[in-house]
Order: structure tokens, then C-alpha cells, then sequence
């Protein structure tokens, strides 16, 4: 399993598209903090300014494409095969990509989050109403990174699952912005369990819309089962 | 397993997807230490069966074993079977040299191993290049770049010539050579016998999912003729008849007599005093046998 995490990490490093994830996911946090805190005289409320440096919240959508473009990449680009050969049984291998798009993810993550820590904590501290307390900004930056690792895995785990890359990120999509929303129609409380919503309070350490701990369990069930379901579809498919 | 027994073994390897039947009841062997040509027009069903000696398809029946176990059960695959299938096979992003680390790296295999392989398949100068503007050819050399990371003792190529010029065509054969005269056992699959017909030793020759011929090459193109030219034909004919001869009539004073032994032949002209004017054995070449197999006519066993 060593090897084969390290193989992965391999690949991971030694194309753009992890940069350019990372990118993307720096920027729309920059972003946020910026218009968050500048933005009609700044937050006044402790909700407001955990909302401004919630980077976990704003890159874990990022990373969820992120792993389903790089799963389903390996299907894309024909390199699965090489690595079967390797790891004929599959599922140590599945297990070393999703570990290592995790590890990619949490050290993206708290690479990005320091920087938004660095730039809103002094934008922050000009702004009305009450400061953020050490606790807040520890919730934020451990939901932010647990929120990231595990839309990272969960998305190897879709994109294992689906193969096609532009269907798995359009589905992904329309999912999570388009149908997880319309579960409230037949009942509110649906979304307190949906992915969206568990990404989304977990990257901010906790919010009105739910705790931390309830995020987390949401969002890990999510990912434990579709990554379940990842591992023993995969070992059932032939290899293209 | 005893050196005599197969490096690779199929038995009634059978692969359908719902109503189409890409390979049926195939089963074949390849000696250990031999280059073996897997032969079959496009569409055969080499790929698939390639496949499923890999384990990279899961057989609808029949299973296959490579020295001895299946694929799967192999404890250390990479250092006893390589495979190339596809010619791409590593993402377009990533430098040749990159690509070949990860998969050394996943493999367990030391990092100078990717350097040694480079230089075997005369890759280095253009490792750091990215794989997306890598020609055919060089793409066919990383991928065998690849199946040599753990120097494995098998080898399984599909179509390794695909995509090759003239000289990498040549390439590719000084190389199976070389790999032959290292001891490895190689499978080379081909739609085009004339890249691997100097190389082989066996050639399996499947034609719609099915086996035709297994055999050595020497096995495959006996069973010629001999041409034979005399002044008395219709004499010769009745002498050879009578031996039981399959004899074919040419041009006036030629005969085509269905036979390996032209001794033989000399032998009853001689007895039945018929002068000959030539006595020459017509041999068949790989690629009569391998077309005449593979026609939609011939040769389905």
C-alpha cells in the first residue's frame, strides 16, 4: 500500500491539474475574504466574519472536481491499465488514490487557509462588532481542511464510480447545486444530510445551519459509502 | 509448473458481451523461453484475450494462468510479467520520465530502474518531454519502456508495432531478439505477420474468437509441394497416383505434387523410369498460411 500511495503521489505532483486546482481554490478563497470583509463596511457579526475565512467551505466544491477529474482522468487517458497490472486486486489501489487525493487536498488546504488567515486576520480586526476568538478561527481551519480532505476522496470515489469525466462533473454539478436544494420541497430537514450542505457547514467549522460534528458525520458517511461502493464496483469492471 | 509447460496458459478462455462472442473456447500455450507471435486480422480477439490473461477482463469462461497462476494471484506481478496494451497509456501532462517513475514508484522498484529502462529503449534524450507530443512511436517505446521497469521473465506486447516507420519496425524486431536471447519469454500480438514473422518461434493463430493453428513456424509452413518437370507426365502422374500422391497437373509438363519428401518423388520417377527435368520443393511461406487461415473461407479448426 506504501508503494502504491507513493505512486499516486507520484502522479499527483506531475501534472498541472493539482496546481491548477490549487489555484482556483486560492483564488475564490482570496476572494471571499476579500469581498466578505471589504464589502459594505465589513462583517459585524461572529457568523459574518467565520463566513469571511470559511475557506474550507468555498474550496471544498473545488476539490470535489478536483478527485472526480482526477479518477476519472485515469479512465480518460487510458492510465489504469498500467496500474492494474501493478495491483491486479484494485482495491489497494482505489484505497492509494483516494488517500492520496486526501493528503493532496488537506495539504492544499491548509496551505490555502493560511493564507487567508494571513490577509483576513488583520482585515478582520478592523471591523466592527466582536473578534473571533481563537476557537473560532481553529473551528474554521479544522473544518475547512476535514471538509476538503473528505470532498477529495468522495470524489475519486464519483469519479471512480462514473468514468466519464464531463458526466461525472456535470452530474456532480446539477446534484449538488440543482437537486440536493429541491430536497427541501418535501421536507426542510432533508438538506441537513445532503453533500452540499455538510461540505458547506463542515468548511466553516460549524454554522446555524448545523455543528461541526454533524457535518462531519454527514459528509464522512457520504464518502465512506459512495468510496465503498467505488472499491467493489471497480474490482467488478473489466479494465478498458 | 516444469520448464516443458507453458509461461502463459490458456484454457477455454471465452469472453461475450450480451449477444457477441469476441473470443470462444480459446485455449492455448506458450513455451517458456520462446517468442510467440499471437496472430489474427483486426478484430480477432487478441486484445481481449490479452486482456483476460491479465486479468485486466474477467472471462465469461475458461480461465488463464501465467507461470503457473492466474494474474491476480501473482505476489510480485511487476517483476514477473510485463505488459504493454495500450499504446498511449500514461497521461498526456506527464513527462515519459514521470510517467515510468510513478509506476516504478508504485511497483516498489528503485528509482535508478527508470533511468536504466529509458536508456534501454533509447528514450532518455526524450524523457522529459510530455507524453502529449510524443510521436506513435515513441509513445510504443515508453509503453515498452514500462513493461521492462521490473525485469520480468515474461513478456506480453499487443501490437507493439502499431504506429511504428520503417525503422522502428526494425527496432522493435532487434529488440524481441534481444529479448528472446535474453530468455524471456515473449506473447507479441500482430494483425500484420510480416513484423513479427522473422522473430517468432510459435505462432497462435486465432481468426474471429477462435482458435485456428498453434504450432512452431516450421510446423505451420510444412506441408508444401514439389514441383516436377518431366518429358513423360502421364506416366509420372500414373506412378505417383499409385503411391497415393496428391498430384496437380500445370502447364504441359509440369506437375504440383502435393508432398514434402521431393527424395521420395525422385525416387518413384526413377523406378517408374521416367526422366525429370527439375524436382523443386515449393514451401509455403507464414503469410500464405497465416492469410489462408485467416480467410473468411479457410481454416477455422
Amino acid at each position: 500500500m506504501t508503494h502504491l500511495l507513493a505512486g499516486e503521489l507520484l502522479k499527483v505532483r506531475t501534472t498541472r491539474t493539482a496546481f491548477g486546482f490549487a489555484i482556483a481554490a486560492l483564488l475564490l478563497s482570496l476572494a471571499t475574504v476579500l469581498i466578505v470583509s471589504l464589502a459594505g463596511g465589513g462583517p459585524e457579526t461572529i457568523r459574518d466574519k467565520r463566513a469571511a475565512i470559511a475557506f474550507g467551505s468555498v474550496i471544498s466544491a473545488v476539490l470535489l472536481i478536483y478527485g472526480v477529474v482526477g479518477a476519472t482522468g485515469e479512465f480518460r487517458h487510458r492510465t489504469l491499465a498500467p496500474a492494474v497490472l501493478i495491483a491486479p486486486d484494485r482495491y489497494r489501489l482505489v484505497i492509494a488514490r483516494m488517500l492520496a487525493y486526501g493528503l493532496t487536498a488537506g495539504f492544499a488546504a491548509a496551505a490555502i487557509g493560511a493564507v487567508v488567515y494571513l490577509i483576513g486576520i488583520p482585515l478582520l480586526a478592523g471591523t466592527s462588532g466582536p473578534d473571533l476568538g481563537g476557537g473560532d478561527y481553529l473551528g474554521v481551519a479544522v473544518g475547512g481542511i476535514l471538509a476538503s480532505v473528505l470532498c477529495a476522496v468522495l470524489g475519486v470515489a464519483i469519479g471512480t464510480l462514473v468514468r466519464n469525466q464531463v458526466g461525472a462533473v456535470v452530474g456532480l454539478l446539477v446534484w449538488i447545486f440543482v437537486m440536493e436544494p429541491l430536497l427541501s420541497i418535501p421536507n426542510a430537514n432533508l438538506t441537513d444530510y445532503t453533500i452540499g450542505t455538510g461540505a458547506g457547514v463542515l468548511g466553516q467549522g460549524g454554522n446555524v445551519d448545523g455543528t461541526m460534528a454533524h457535518a462531519f458525520v454527514v459528509l464522512a458517511a457520504w464518502t465512506t459509502l459512495l468510496s465503498l461502493a467505488a472499491v467493489l464496483l471497480d474490482r467488478r469492471r473489466d479494465v478498458e | 509448473m516444469g520448464e516443458a509447460d507453458g509461461a502463459i496458459e490458456a484454457v477455454g478462455l471465452t469472453k461475450r458481451y450480451g449477444s457477441v462472442t469476441a473470443v470462444d473456447d480459446l485455449s492455448f500455450n506458450v513455451r517458456a523461453g520462446t517468442v510467440t507471435g499471437f496472430l489474427g486480422p483486426n478484430g480477432a480477439g487478441k486484445t481481449t484475450t490479452l486482456r483476460m490473461v491479465l486479468g485486466l477482463a474477467r472471462p465469461t469462461a475458461g480461465h488463464a494462468t501465467v507461470v503457473g497462476r492466474r494474474y491476480a494471484d501473482l505476489d510480485d506481478p511487476a517483476r514477473m510479467v510485463g505488459a504493454n496494451l495500450e499504446v498511449a497509456g500514461a497521461h498526456p501532462g506527464r513527462s515519459g520520465r514521470n510517467h515510468l517513475r510513478a509506476l516504478a514508484a508504485m511497483a516498489g522498484l528503485p528509482r535508478s530502474r527508470t533511468e536504466e529502462v529509458l536508456r534501454l529503449v533509447e528514450m532518455d534524450k526524450a524523457a522529459d518531454r510530455r507524453v502529449g507530443k510524443y510521436s506513435m512511436g515513441m509513445r510504443q517505446r515508453l509503453g515498452l519502456a514500462a513493461t521492462l521497469l521490473g525485469d520480468p521473465q515474461v513478456l506480453v506486447l499487443d501490437e507493439p508495432a502499431n504506429g511504428l516507420d520503417p525503422q522502428g519496425i526494425r527496432w522493435l524486431r532487434d529488440f524481441l531478439r534481444a529479448m528472446a536471447a535474453e530468455g524471456r519469454t515473449v506473447l507479441v500480438s500482430s494483425h500484420v505477420l510480416a513484423e513479427v514473422a522473422q522473430t517468432v518461434d510459435d505462432v497462435v493463430v486465432i481468426h474471429r474468437g477462435r482458435m485456428v493453428r498453434q504450432g512452431s513456424v516450421s510446423e505451420l509452413t510444412m506441408g508444401g509441394s514439389v514441383r516436377v518437370r518431366t518429358p513423360a507426365p502421364d506416366r509420372l502422374l500414373a506412378a505417383l497416383d499409385s503411391a497415393g500422391l496428391s498430384v496437380t497437373r500445370q502447364d504441359g509438363d509440369v506437375l504440383l505434387v502435393n508432398a514434402e519428401d521431393s527424395a521420395r518423388i525422385g525416387d518413384l520417377a526413377h523406378s517408374a523410369g521416367v526422366p525429370l527435368h527439375e524436382l523443386t520443393p515449393v514451401s509455403t511461406s507464414l503469410e500464405e498460411v497465416f492469410l489462408e487461415l485467416t480467410s473468411d473461407t479457410g481454416g477455422i479448426a
